[in-house]
């Protein structure tokens, strides 16, 4: 049949969509690639780090005075802070003379009302204003105090208040938060007495005063000059401190009306800064390595944190907002991408919180191991986790002594930060070739797929359900060059031999009845010219049997091509509208009268019945319907003719009792030289009535099929007409 | 004076049978076995009624040509093909050719001479005047004459062949009256005929008269019997 079966196996399409799923390899490919990438430019970076630190290192190596734990102060360069000591050329006297701070005179700084602690509305800079500079030298901080002052005042021994003069406020934090503070006054110029106090600045807590800070006050023109000496056991290099100066103008009322301080007020009540180590020279060395986006660390063999230089973060650049619909797409874009690669290379925030640089102390894992004098890499997450930081740690050499450790910390994003556009380029053109290999596997599937399928259906028209071809060529993928084109033509040429044969088959009869007439036509001239020569075979039994097996050659090759001739026939009729009952009616009427031994039963359940077609040939084919009940009916038993309506359908039923149709044979049945049931020798059953019964209802659009009556022996006949409109 | 018949027919058992028949039946008889010996022997000496087959050793339509050929020489001259190719197609063509009749095998040789000495009369009748005239058929439009083979409806002529003629002559004789198939097959003459060479017969009579008159439908079908000729 040529509407085959489809079988229930995958489309090309689904097939070809199935192996575009190898497809993706291409973005694992690409994530492995971008994966090793990174890992291969982490560790260029970490080797970088790596030779910073050495090269940091080496030039720390041989430089103990860096790292004496007895410098009170640590170096903490690149922090902005209140407080820088800074190196004195001698120990200074304090006797109010500031020549011997030398040039470290104008490293001080100037402070008033602005950073005043309690100065009041009506502050006046005039009135109170100070200048200041903190240095070191030897076992000695010193501070260089130079007040201005509209009033100085001096402490009334009558008063037993400390507050109730001009005085210095001296706060030192040790670690462990533990705050001493001390009130520097003077009941007249010269040494000033120091009294540790309360954390409310009002009592001393002991009566007696401190005899370990040195303080020496000078009037001045327009004030007075204090000097101060702290040793340094009284601060560590983790020490902060603050001061302030405080005011008493009144000499009758000695209220305290201003507090003027030179550090910065933290997040605790007390003005308190680290004092810095203003080193020119350790400066000078770490300066030359600060860069934007890395930090060195240079550590004691205590780990104690000496110096630190530079910052991980980088300045980000501000976004604008995007304007038109093409920067906003290629602002969606960049942020999709941006996630893709984050999730590929493992997002490496720009963004992150980390370990502030004010500390004094680092414990990691490779301070350790580098303290031993193994040169150290180690990554470490940042501690909001947001981002991934390197670290490389090396050793800082005295002889055979690790004096500490220089420590270069740099974030993940900064090193990948450059590479960043080249990966999202590669993510991008990766998505990018998978979106049109994808598309043109889908094209191109769906376009073969219809390619096929339009040969299909152009290949099952070819052929009607009888296997007649009905064209020799296909026009569908006919001039296409690959395989299908190939197939076309095959198909088309398959055809055509096809076709070539079912003409040959169908011609068959013809030809064969055809080139048995000449030989017949000899068999039948002769007995004819042996009865004249020879008159007594006339009146022969024999003569008579040979004339009568002539007769029945001559039928049957009659037979053979009434189908042939038939279809020749049908192509030049004309149609008419006519009533089928009353044709039905007058046929079997007439054939009654020609086979009277036969009863024949009409059955009209719908009238009329108009119909369109020729009526000779609708008696042609109830002639074959009726020949068929006849012989193949049980004898004496009437045959059944019935007319009804159906569908719009006239249908014609010639019910025969006896034989059934075997199951097998239905559908074939009207064939050419299809033929069941009994043989009888007298007559010939070509199999070729029915197909002329099925040649005529097709020409009038009806179809024919035969079937056993349900339930009871005999055949059924129904022709199906169209009703004429 | 016996008359001359041309046989062409390339199988020499049956064109020694027809000739040894009409031979018997007292006429002169040349045979010929392909289409220029008959065509070189005929334009010689010309037969008063030749037989043609169609096809004539390897040439499909030898008898065709040969008659189109004969009608160049001799436009009158009877002529009757016997084939086995049947098709309307090959009827058709045969008639155009004017031929007289178209008979297909196997033939009775008896009927074979009934329809020459038919003919033969016939052509008396048109070239000599002779005074044995059977009675001319009037029916209606239909004119009927048997004496020439001719048949007038509203008085135009319809040029049919032989068997053709004696088929509406049955029919005409009797209006009203049913012609069995039975009754049709032996008039025409033939051997072997079947109730759909009678159909095709009678469906290539009916086109003839359409042709002079389109409202043509005096040969009524009756289904599953036969035909007749309508009554007025």
């Amino acid at each position: 049949m040529a509407n085959g079966k489809r079988s229930h196996g995958l489309s090309i399409r689904s097939k070809l969509l199935l192996v575009a799923v190898a497809l993706l390899l291409i973005p694992w490919m690409g994530y492995e690639y971008v994966r090793g990438l990174k890992t291969f430019l982490l560790q260029g970076q970490e080797n970088a780090l790596s030779l910073t630190a050495r090269a940091v290192s080496t030039v720390l190596n041989d430089r103990p005075e860096f790292f004496d734990p007895k410098t009170g102060a640590s170096e903490l360069i690149g922090q902005p802070s209140d407080l820088y000591a800074f190196a004195l050329p001698n120990y200074i006297r304090l006797d109010g003379d500031v020549r011997d701070w030398g040039d470290q005179i104008n490293q001080m700084s100037h402070y008033d009302g602005s950073r005043g602690l309690e100065c009041g509305l009506d502050y006046d800079p005039a009135s109170l204003s100070y200048s200041t500079v903190i240095g070191y030298r030897g076992p000695y901080l010193y501070g260089l105090f130079q007040v201005t002052d509209d009033h100085f005042l001096t402490r009334n021994m009558s008063l037993r208040s400390l507050n109730k003069s001009d005085h210095l406020r001296l706060i030192i934090e040790n670690p462990g938060g533990r705050v001493k503070r001390y009130v520097l006054t003077a009941a007249e110029p010269g040494r000033m007495s120091v009294y540790l106090m309360d954390k409310d600045w009002n009592y001393p807590l002991t009566g007696e005063p401190n005899y370990d800070l040195d303080a020496e006050i000078t009037p001045t023109s327009d004030g007075y000059i204090i000097e101060l000496r702290i040793p340094r056991f009284m601060v560590s290099s983790q020490s902060r401190l603050g001061f302030v100066v405080a005011d008493v103008d009144d000499p009758e009322l000695r209220t305290l009306e201003k507090l003027l301080t030179a550090t910065k007020r933290s997040d605790s009540s007390e003005p308190l800064s680290r004092l810095l180590i203003h080193s020119p020279e350790i400066a000078k060395i770490l300066r030359g390595l600060d860069r934007p986006v890395a930090r060195i660390w240079v550590l004691d063999r205590e780990q104690q944190v000496r110096a630190v230089v530079g910052k991980l973060l980088s300045e980000q650049p501000q976004e604008s907002k995007p304007q038109t619909w093409d920067e906003r797409l290629r602002r969606w874009y960049d942020g999709m991408l941006h996630d893709v690669y984050n999730l590929i290379v493992g997002g490496s925030e720009a963004d992150f919180e980390d370990i502030a640089t004010d500390v004094s102390h680092r414990n990691d894992e490779i301070f350790k191991k580098a303290v031993t004098g193994l040169p150290q890499t180690e990554r470490r997450p940042s501690l909001d986790n947001r981002a991934e930081i390197l670290m490389a740690a090396n050793p800082v050499w005295s002889g055979d002594q690790v004096l500490g450790v220089v420590v270069v910390e740099q974030s993940s994003h900064e090193v990948l930060k450059n590479q960043k556009q080249i990966l999202e380029n590669i993510i991008s053109v990766t998505l990018l070739v998978i979106v049109i290999i994808t598309a043109a596997l889908l094209v191109f599937a769906s376009r073969l797929t219809m390619r096929i399928r339009r040969l299909r259906n152009a290949t099952d028209l070819a052929i009607d359900p009888d296997g007649r071809v009905r064209t020799t060529h296909i026009v569908q993928e006919e001039d296409a060059g690959d395989e299908i084109g190939d197939l076309s033509r095959s198909v088309s040429g398959m055809l055509g031999r096809l076709s070539q044969y079912t003409r040959y088959l169908e011609g068959l009869p013809d030809t064969l009845a055809h080139e048995l007439k000449n030989p017949l036509n000899v068999v039948n001239s002769s007995l004819d010219n042996l009865q004249d020569e020879i008159p007594l075979t006339k009146e022969s039994k024999y003569m008579t049997r040979a004339k009568n097996g002539i007769t029945r050659l001559g039928s049957i090759l009659t037979n053979l091509t009434e189908a042939a001739n038939l279809e020749e026939a049908l192509k030049g009729e004309s149609r008419e509208r006519f009533d089928l009952v009353h044709l039905v009616s007058s046929y079997v009427e007439g054939y009654q009268l020609t086979h009277p031994n036969r009863k024949f039963e009409l059955e009209i359940r719908a009238n009329p019945l108009n119909v369109e077609g020729v009526q000779d040939h609708i008696a042609q084919m109830l002639d074959k319907l009726a020949d068929n009940a006849v012989d193949f009916g049980e004898e004496g038993s009437p045959i059944l003719v019935r007319l009804d309506k159906h569908n719009n359908h006239a249908r014609l039923m010639i019910i025969n009792q006896g034989q059934q149709l075997p199951e097998t044979m239905r559908d074939r049945l009207f064939d050419p030289l299809v033929s069941v049931g009994k043989k009888n020798a007298k007559q010939s059953h070509l199999g070729l009535g029915l197909y002329v019964v099925k040649l005529i209802a097709e020409f009038h659009a009806g179809k024919v099929e035969a079937s056993n009556r349900p339930g009871q022996t005999g055949t059924m006949f129904t022709v199906s007409l169209p009703l004429a409109a | 004076m016996s008359r001359n018949i041309a046989i062409v027919e390339d199988d020499t058992d049956q064109r020694e049978n027809y000739a040894d028949a009409l031979i018997a039946n007292g006429y002169n008889v040349k045979t010929y076995g392909n289409r220029v010996d008959a065509f070189a022997g005929m334009k010689m000496n010309l037969p008063d009624l030749a037989i043609l087959d169609i096809m004539l050793e390897d040439e499909m339509d030898g008898g065709f040509d040969l008659c189109r050929d004969l009608r160049a020489i001799a436009p009158k001259l009877p002529i009757i093909f016997l084939t086995a190719r049947d098709t309307d197609i090959d009827r058709v063509s045969g008639l155009r050719l004017d031929a007289w009749d178209y008979l297909t095998k196997p033939v009775n040789l008896q009927f074979l001479s009934v329809r020459v000495t038919s003919l033969f009369r016939i052509v008396d009748t048109l070239h000599t005047q002779t005074t044995e005239l059977e009675a001319i058929l009037r029916l209606g439009p239909l004119q009927l004459d048997p004496n020439s083979m001719s048949v007038r409806w509203n008085n135009k002529e319809i040029n049919l062949t032989l068997t053709e003629f004696w088929l509406v002559q049955a029919l005409a004789k009797r209006p009203g009256h049913v012609k069995t198939y039975e009754n049709l097959m032996q008039i025409t003459r033939q051997s072997y005929v079947e109730r759909n060479t009678i159909n095709g017969y009678v469906r290539r009579i009916r086109k003839k008269f359409k042709e002079a008159d389109p409202d043509f439908s005096m040969i009524q079908t009756v289904f599953g019997v036969g035909y007749r000729w309508q009554p007025e």
